[in-house]
């Protein structure tokens, strides 16, 4: 349901195209045969957690410096800092936002 | 005149009258030199008092010049004074004007940002045609879209007489127990068919006795079952507008949605399942 509401607000923004993934290892498939300029993902994930999925992007030599937005149900502050630890450039928590999402899209992409 | 005879008149020699003429000439043309000389002096002088006048007119001239630029410049600095005090003014109005569009435009982004957690959600409850996965999808959208952390989703007994939890998140196996209908909030809620949400900012915490909020789901007015949120996520404090819209949705979309998955489940053919709708319709 995230990930569809989140389509459904990123096709409103011009200069985007989104490649959804299924979960962590489904996305680090797709990093595998694209470059991509940012992603969004969640931290509670089927087989590969969202935390460990950041650890492994930022060891990937293509997209080791691609912004990376969380967002998630997590509200504390501690796991707010140990995703912006392991190397997440964004932390937004659940209920989703979409004008949220959209305006930290746009600053981490350096759109208008 | 001679000396010896003075009443004689002497003549003066030719020598003499040309010596006098000489000295005569002598005299003039030395009177002329001294006269041309003072002449030119004076010529000098006044040459140099018209340079003395002519530099003075100059700075004149240069100080009246000064002056009228001045006067130019002040009448410059006024004029574009003026317009910098128009333009300031149309600034301010359009900035008043800007601020005006952009509280508007932020109430159409939140207006569609609620309208799309709508449409996706009423989307996602009727995606599918298994209870499993419609409960599934309520669950998803109570912890990603309202925001609950803990709650629970009862549908009523084949009798109707109590509540029977089928789905929960955030609570333990103890306290996910049926409820009488019309006893405590969700069993009132079950028998009345009215809403029960708490207010207040911030709303705290809840109980399953005495949760946030307990909402009916119906079909065609009646009510097959509610939905009992107990807490929120530690970052939400209190409902937001697209709560209420949400809360609506799932009072009618839920059941519906449940009801319809149930009755396939009976029979999976779809097919089958549409035997007789043709003449049911007309």
């Amino acid at each position: 349901m995230m990930r569809q509401l989140l389509v459904f607000a990123l096709q409103r923004v011009r200069e985007v195209e989104v490649t959804e993934a299924d979960d962590g290892v489904d996305g680090l498939r797709k990093l595998a045969g694209q470059r991509f300029d940012l992603i969004i993902t969640d931290i509670n994930m089927p087989i590969m957690d969202g935390l460990k999925l950041v650890k492994r992007i930022r060891s990937d030599e293509v997209h080791k410096d691609v912004p990376i937005i969380i967002i998630t149900t997590e509200g504390s502050q501690e796991d707010r800092s140990r995703a912006l630890a392991l190397g997440a450039n964004a932390y937004i928590t659940k209920p989703i936002q979409a004008p949220q999402v959209i305006a930290k899209v746009k600053e981490l992409l350096k759109l208008d | 005149m001679d000396e010896d005879n003075p009443s004689k008149t002497t003549r003066p020699s030719a020598a003499d009258v040309t010596r006098e003429r000489e000295t005569f000439v002598r005299t003039f043309l030395r009177k002329g030199v001294e006269f041309t000389e003072e002449l030119l002096r004076e010529n000098d002088d006044l040459r140099a008092r018209v340079a003395l006048l002519e530099s003075d007119n100059a700075a004149l001239r240069t100080q009246v010049k000064s002056d009228d630029a001045m006067r130019d410049v002040l009448r410059t600095i006024e004029r574009l004074e003026q317009e910098k005090r128009s333009l300031l003014d149309r600034s301010s109005q359009l900035e008043q004007l800007t601020r005006r569009h952009e509280g508007r435009y932020a109430a159409i982004e939140q207006e569609l940002n609620d309208l799309a957690n709508l449409y996706v959600a009423s989307f996602q409850l009727h995606s599918t045609l298994k209870p499993g996965t419609v409960l599934q999808h309520i669950k998803e959208l109570l912890a990603q879209l309202v925001g609950a952390e803990r709650f629970c989703v009862y549908v009523l007994s084949d009798d109707g007489t109590e509540a029977i939890p089928v789905g929960s998140e955030g609570l333990l196996e103890s306290e996910l127990l049926p409820i009488k209908v019309g006893q405590g909030s969700v069993g009132t809620v079950c028998a009345t068919g009215v809403s029960s949400v708490k207010q207040g900012d911030p709303l705290g915490e809840g109980s399953v006795e005495s949760p946030l909020a307990v909402l009916p789901m119906q079909v065609d007015g009646q009510t097959v079952g509610v939905i009992s949120i107990v807490a929120l996520l530690e970052q939400k404090h209190a409902w937001v507008q697209v709560d209420q819209e949400l809360f609506h949705l799932l009072g009618s979309h839920a059941a519906a949605a449940l009801l319809a998955a149930h009755l396939y489940q009976r029979q999976p053919d779809l097919l089958s399942a549409l035997a007789g709708l043709g003449d049911g319709l007309k």
